[in-house]
């Protein structure tokens, strides 16, 4: 058997860390892929003591409903589908129909400072995992109780 | 003379001064540690993540660092004897961990005793005959102290030296790529010290394997099941 030299044996080193790093990235930029969907877009549009509201559409196919998440000061509250009519996003062009607007009626909360997440649920092509986007940006409203 | 860098990997024939050929040699050894280690985390790491795509995703890293070893071996020209596959050392190599295996018994039935935890050696994989399991743990764990003394203990001792600098690379190597399991963790940084130290003595690979199957059995039978999870390590631990 011929004998292996020491350089060779160095570029079989470099050549693993190479792969290694490729594979990383692969799996990296996968698992990425399949727990998110950028094609998922929403506006968390208002929020106060009585109402919560706003809109969400899966931009590869914009005729499904998505299903979004309330959190208020991070605890879950409620599930729903956004279908609540919304012409507004259909005439922005943001839909290829009216009803992608969701609302949810503001739970009871003690007195003081609230904040308002909204989350799109995400199911992965494998439906292994279900992820949450979230909705715009956190809005935040005072509860008079 | 040659001016040579401290790793002269593109003539292995020119004439090198001493104390370069002996940088040389502990760098590539460490640089091996160091690969060898990354693909165990990488496998140990992306199996759950990569769950999405396919576990099978983890052999890529494995049979890399398994052509490397072997690549290493052809490289230094070590035969299976000196790796430690051998029976002329076996009854010394066992002896010298029948002590700590002792040791590790009894503190794993104190701890049990003191935790309150019913002991029962039955409880490693409960549907396999106890033989079997026995047995399937003894292939396990010659698998992993080929890899942790026949390869990683060498290239210590290539990189820093016979004696404790090498053992605590292994022990510490060893314990750490049990995260995060904490108990399990504890127990193998401690266990890789001891299999290390002897093996630096006496190299036998299936002494060591042996005591490392009848250690995993001990700590399972005694050992509170929820504090080991099942010995999970990586990534899998928290699923």
């Amino acid at each position: 058997m011929r004998r292996l030299s020491r350089g060779t044996f160095a570029q079989l080193l470099i050549g693993k860390s190479i792969i290694e790093a490729l594979l990383v990235t692969v799996v990296a930029a996968g698992l990425f892929l399949a727990t998110t969907n950028p094609k998922l877009h929403g506006w968390l549009d208002q929020a106060d003591a009585q109402t919560i509201s706003g809109w969400a559409v899966d931009d590869g196919n914009s005729a499904r409903r998505v299903d979004v998440q309330l959190f208020i000061d991070d605890k879950f509250i409620e599930q729903r589908a956004a279908n609540e009519l919304r012409p507004d996003v259909h005439q922005a062009n943001r839909a290829q129909d009216d009803w992608h607007g969701f609302v949810f009626k503001t739970p009871t909360l003690a007195a003081g400072e609230h904040e308002v997440k909204v989350y799109v649920l995400h199911s992965s092509t494998s439906a292994t995992r279900r992820t949450l986007q979230i909705v715009g940006n956190p809005l935040r409203f005072r509860s008079g109780l | 003379m040659t001016v040579t860098s401290p790793l002269n990997i593109g003539d292995s024939a020119a004439p090198l001064e001493e104390h370069t050929v002996e940088l040389s040699d502990r760098a590539l050894a460490g640089w091996e540690i160091a690969s060898v280690a990354s693909s165990v985390v990488i496998a140990e790491w992306m199996a759950a993540s990569a769950a999405g795509l396919s576990k099978a995703i983890i052999a890529i890293p494995i049979a890399l660092a398994v052509l490397l070893i072997i690549m290493s071996h052809r490289l230094r020209r070590e035969s299976l004897r000196d790796i430690g596959f051998r029976l002329d050392n076996f009854f010394k190599a066992l002896s010298l961990l029948a002590l700590p295996v002792a040791v590790t018994a009894l503190l794993c039935l104190g701890i049990g005793w003191r935790l309150g935890t019913p002991i029962n050696f039955f409880r490693w994989h409960p549907g396999r005959f106890l033989v079997l399991q026995l047995a399937l743990g003894f292939a396990w764990a010659l698998a992993q102290q080929y890899v942790l003394q026949g390869f990683l203990n060498r290239r210590a001792m290539i990189a820093a030296g016979r004696g404790w600098p090498s053992v605590l690379i292994v022990g510490a190597l060893f314990g750490l790529l049990h995260l995060p399991n904490p108990w399990v963790t504890v127990i193998t940084l401690m266990a890789g010290l001891i299999w290390a130290a002897i093996y630096q003595r006496v190299p036998n690979l299936f002494a060591v394997a042996i005591t490392h199957s009848l250690m995993t059995w001990f700590v399972v039978s005694t050992l509170p099941p929820s504090a080991l999870n099942h010995l999970r390590v990586g990534i899998g631990y928290f699923f």
